[in-house]
């Protein structure tokens, strides 16, 4: 007598082929998702996270964001499972067994399968996951020794977040079970369209507005710092994603159809197994290539974004933070109570050894009015110079920044805050200082990189020599003059050491402002190399998703084409013949998404650049370079699929 | 090897042609010794039981499997010592195929099937739509080249089949059981042209087939048994009626399978 539990036992033994497919998808959802879990309560990276709840939110949110997207991948990988497996669904049914038994068989099987790839996944998980911590800690900049403690609440938690997921590929299965019909399983992997003779007029004009939705979509990308930002960003997103859909869905198919009527019947064989091949199913490919675009797009810039902040942390930095450590004089200023003084903390810096140079560089606070329509409508009327101090360029030359001596009656304009907008400003412009009743008028003539004082809250107006004693003369006696003592590390390798000697005051209750370069690039790159941890880990995730998605799908293809390549066989076709048309396929199916997201987050990133202070060209390409190279290595196995199964055609 | 032409007329040669297949210890030979010539111009039709090595000859000749043993001359050349790249490229420029299931590419309009074994570029545009218009035109489907072979009928699905392996003007065409899945009407329709394209064009075929309606077509049949040839029947100046009962009497000596068409 055969069981039930017996038949799914042979049925799997017998179908390896088609399952291992599916395990690997939900083994590699498993590992991801564990190893996700046990940083997130690992006692190493909750006391990594310090004070701030960044950690701890950031986690979470990405957390969510990957059960969305492993979710998703295991559903789709079952589907495609399923597809393959429906001539044996509709078998069981053909040979008797009822639907419930048939839902039952699919049910346990699953279960096995699952109950497996979460034993396997978790196992792995923890090898895998000292790996992510170390890489975490490394980039967070904490060196030290660290300990990985097994955890089960994240066991729990991954296993809770599983058996959800295998409770909707049940239903998923249940589904297929019950709502097809024995013709429909038995016909469900022949499916494919047939082309159809698009409508020219129509066609034509949809393929025109795809393309011209994401010109659009770029344009506006390029435009939208203005009163309307918000609505402007909106339209970006929906004009390029509709754009993208139509491109997929319409120009493709039109433009390969244009050239297939062009070749009148002379295809030829490259164009034989990729026009043709894709024409033939670019209906039912649109979605989920618009999808997968669409994401790889969105992964590519946060990937992008997150690494460029990460990469130009120590030069933001700088930007803010040019001298390492800066005293002002007869501060005022309610924090400073508990502070270190100059003379303890010379002394702390001498007592340890540490070389140093100073100097003290004078402040004139001002105020007045810039040139109209200087800067950008967004940023409100920007007419008020408010916070804005006169610097003298000799002074900080003396102190050690690298810059020019602006001539007679000019200025160069620093402002690491408006730096990044002030970007495409009109140079020159006009800046009035006021000055008492008189006013003094300055030309600036250049934006100066970053600031040139520490932790300057207005822009600073850096003059020459004559020009700053001359001001400083006729200034009104309200006005201020700070002095501020600046100090540079001169082996920067002790700067952590100073940097604590600077703090030693500061504990819990009391918190000192201290204008220093070291301990603010120290908690930059913190929040910077969790956020390009988590960009990474989850752009791993979802690249690694898309790339099998494409894989299974054409897996799924080649299965179905066979027969065509057993043909072209023998007909006398070689085996290097026919993969020459696969592989432009290929480049199609894999080129294509990539290519279009890549594009696509060059404008998104370009758009966003705004938030940076440096160029950062070099490192989104990187990001950008690694991610295609990743991507391609899926194209590569998917050749090889076809190559195996083009060889086995005859 | 030296090989004797009959007045340079012999088109396929085969000696001592043996296929066996399976593993150390459970051999099973298929074809035990074949020896057969075909001339240029002839049609000859393979006939004989299920399990008698008819298919299996037929793909050996064909080059798309390889015999175990014994030599296949085809223009000439021995096709049983070319390397596969060499065989590939032998079928594409000499052969012809037609299968029972016509095996036409879904993907691809019927022009575009039948253009396909021309694709690699040796001929000319010019010329290659020459010869479609050319052989559409004998087989009568010019009014369907824009179709996809879901929207044509088995008859014109086989039709196109027909088309694609004569566009390379092939020294030999392989049919294997074109008539197969077809309806009656349809079959002699395609029997009739193949006919016609054999006597008129002077194309070389070897038809398998299982139905004896289909082989008085030919000028010759060969009767396979056991994987040897069992016997051969010339049609010469006979009627295609007579010749078919010529065909019967040797099926019910053999023990066909098939003796019940009519």
């Amino acid at each position: 007598m055969l069981t039930l539990f017996d038949l799914v036992i042979r049925s799997m033994r017998k179908n390896i082929k088609h399952y291992y497919l599916y395990f690997f998808a939900l083994i590699f959802s498993v590992v991801l998702y564990f190893v996700f879990a046990t940083l997130q309560y690992d006692s190493a990276v909750v006391e990594g996270a310090g004070q701030s709840m960044r950690f701890a939110a950031a986690f979470k949110v990405a957390g969510i964001l990957l059960i969305i997207i492993a979710g998703v991948f295991i559903i789709y990988a079952n589907a495609i499972f399923l597809k393959r497996r429906s001539r044996e669904i509709g078998l069981y049914q053909l040979i008797g067994l009822n639907k419930g038994a048939v839902a039952r068989l699919l049910i346990i099987e699953n279960t096995i399968l699952s109950a497996g790839a979460l034993v396997i996944g978790i196992a792995i998980g923890m090898l895998v996951s000292r790996v992510f911590l170390l890489l975490l800690m490394k980039l967070v900049g904490h060196d030290g020794f660290i300990a990985l403690s097994f955890s089960t609440a994240a066991v729990i938690q991954t296993a809770v977040v599983f058996v959800a997921i295998i409770l909707l590929t049940s239903v998923q299965m249940l589904y297929t079970v019950y709502r097809n019909t024995l013709l429909g399983l038995f016909n469900a992997e022949k499916k494919g369209e047939h082309p159809k003779k698009p409508r020219t007029a129509i066609s034509s004009i949809l393929a025109l507005l795809g393309v011209g939705l994401i010109g659009f979509g770029y344009w506006l990308s390029g435009n939208m710092l203005n009163d309307l930002i918000f609505f402007n960003m909106l339209a970006v997103l929906a004009s390029t994603i509709l754009g993208t859909y139509l491109v997929f869905r319409v120009t493709i198919s039109w433009l390969l159809y244009q050239i297939r009527t062009r070749k009148q019947g002379h295809l030829g064989l490259n164009n034989s197994l990729s026009i043709a091949s894709l024409m033939h199913r670019m209906k039912g490919n649109a979605n989920s290539l618009t999808i997968i675009t669409v994401l790889s797009a969105m992964t590519l810039a946060m990937l992008g974004g997150s690494y460029s902040l990460y990469y130009s942390t120590e030069k933001e930095t700088r930007y803010v933070m040019p001298f390492d450590f800066m005293f002002e004089e007869e501060s005022s200023i309610w924090f400073d109570r508990y502070d270190l003084s100059v003379q303890d903390f010379e002394k702390g810096l001498k007592e340890n050894g540490i070389d140093y140079t100073t100097e003290t560089i004078e402040l004139l606070d001002v105020g007045g009015t810039y040139e109209k329509g200087v800067f950008p409508a967004f940023l409100g009327q920007m007419e008020g110079l408010y916070n804005a101090s006169i610097v003298n360029a000799e002074q900080l030359q003396k102190a050690g920044l690298q810059m020019e001596t602006p001539k007679n009656g000019t200025l160069i304009f620093h402002s690491a805050s408006l730096g990044t907008v002030a970007k495409d400003t009109k140079i020159p412009f006009k800046i009035y200082v006021a000055s008492g009743d008189k006013e003094r008028v300055f030309t600036a003539v250049k934006f100066g990189e970053g600031d040139v004082v520490n932790a300057s809250f207005g822009p600073q107006l850096v003059v020459n020599d004559a020009d700053f004693t001359e001001y400083k003369r006729m200034m009104h006696p309200e006005n201020e003059v700070r002095n501020v003592q600046v100090f540079t590390i001169t082996n920067k390798d002790q700067l952590a050491l100073a940097s604590e000697i600077r703090h030693k005051n500061k504990d819990e209750e009391t918190w000192s402002y201290g204008f220093d370069y070291y301990s603010m690039y120290e908690s930059s790159i913190q929040s910077n190399g969790l956020l390009i941890f988590i960009a990474g880990f989850l752009g791993l995730v979802f690249l690694i998703s898309t790339g099998s998605i494409l894989y299974f799908k054409q897996m799924t293809e080649a299965e179905q084409e066979k027969q065509s390549y057993a043909t072209l066989r023998q007909l006398g076709f070689t085996v290097k013949d026919i993969m020459r048309g696969i592989m432009r396929k290929q480049v199609f199916v894999f080129g294509l998404p990539l290519m279009i997201g890549l594009l696509h987050s060059i404008f998104a990133i370009k758009a966003a650049s705004f938030l940076f202070m440096s160029d950062i060209t070099i490192p989104a390409s990187i990001a950008m370079g690694v991610y295609g190279l990743i991507y391609l290595m899926f194209a590569v196995l998917t050749v090889g699929y076809y190559r195996k199964t083009v060889k086995a055609a005859l | 090897m030296k090989e004797t032409y009959t007045m340079g007329k012999t088109v396929l040669h085969a000696q001592n042609v043996r296929k066996s297949y399976g593993t150390r210890g459970n051999v099973q030979q298929v074809l035990k010794g074949i020896d057969l010539r075909v001339n240029k111009g002839e049609f000859v039709g393979i006939m004989g039981p299920s399990g008698a090595g008819k298919t299996t000859l037929l793909n050996v000749l064909a080059t798309i499997d390889r015999a175990s043993a014994g030599a296949i001359l085809i223009d000439g050349d021995d096709i049983s010592k070319m390397k596969d790249a060499k065989l590939s490229a032998f079928r594409r420029d000499k052969l012809g195929f037609i299968f029972q299931d016509y095996n036409l590419l879904d993907t691809l309009t019927v022009k575009e099937n039948i253009l396909l074994p021309i694709s690699l570029g040796k001929v000319k545009k010019k010329e290659a739509e020459q010869r479609f218009t050319e052989i559409a035109t004998i087989l009568g489907i010019e009014e369907i080249a824009h179709k996809y072979p879901h929207e044509i009928s088995g008859g014109q699905k086989q039709r196109t089949s027909a088309a694609r392996a004569l566009i390379n003007e092939p020294s030999m065409v392989f049919a294997d059981e074109p008539t197969g899945a077809l309806d009656s009407k349809s079959a002699s329709s395609l029997l009739n042209t193949m006919e016609d394209v054999n006597k008129q064009r002077g194309v070389t075929i070897m038809m398998v087939t299982h139905d004896a309606v289909a082989s008085s077509y030919c000028s010759r049949v060969v009767f396979l048994k056991d994987g040897t040839i069992y016997s051969e029947l010339y049609r010469g100046d006979k009627t295609r009626q007579a010749f078919f009962q010529d065909i019967l009497k040797v099926q019910g000596v053999l023990g066909g399978d098939n003796v019940d068409a009519l």
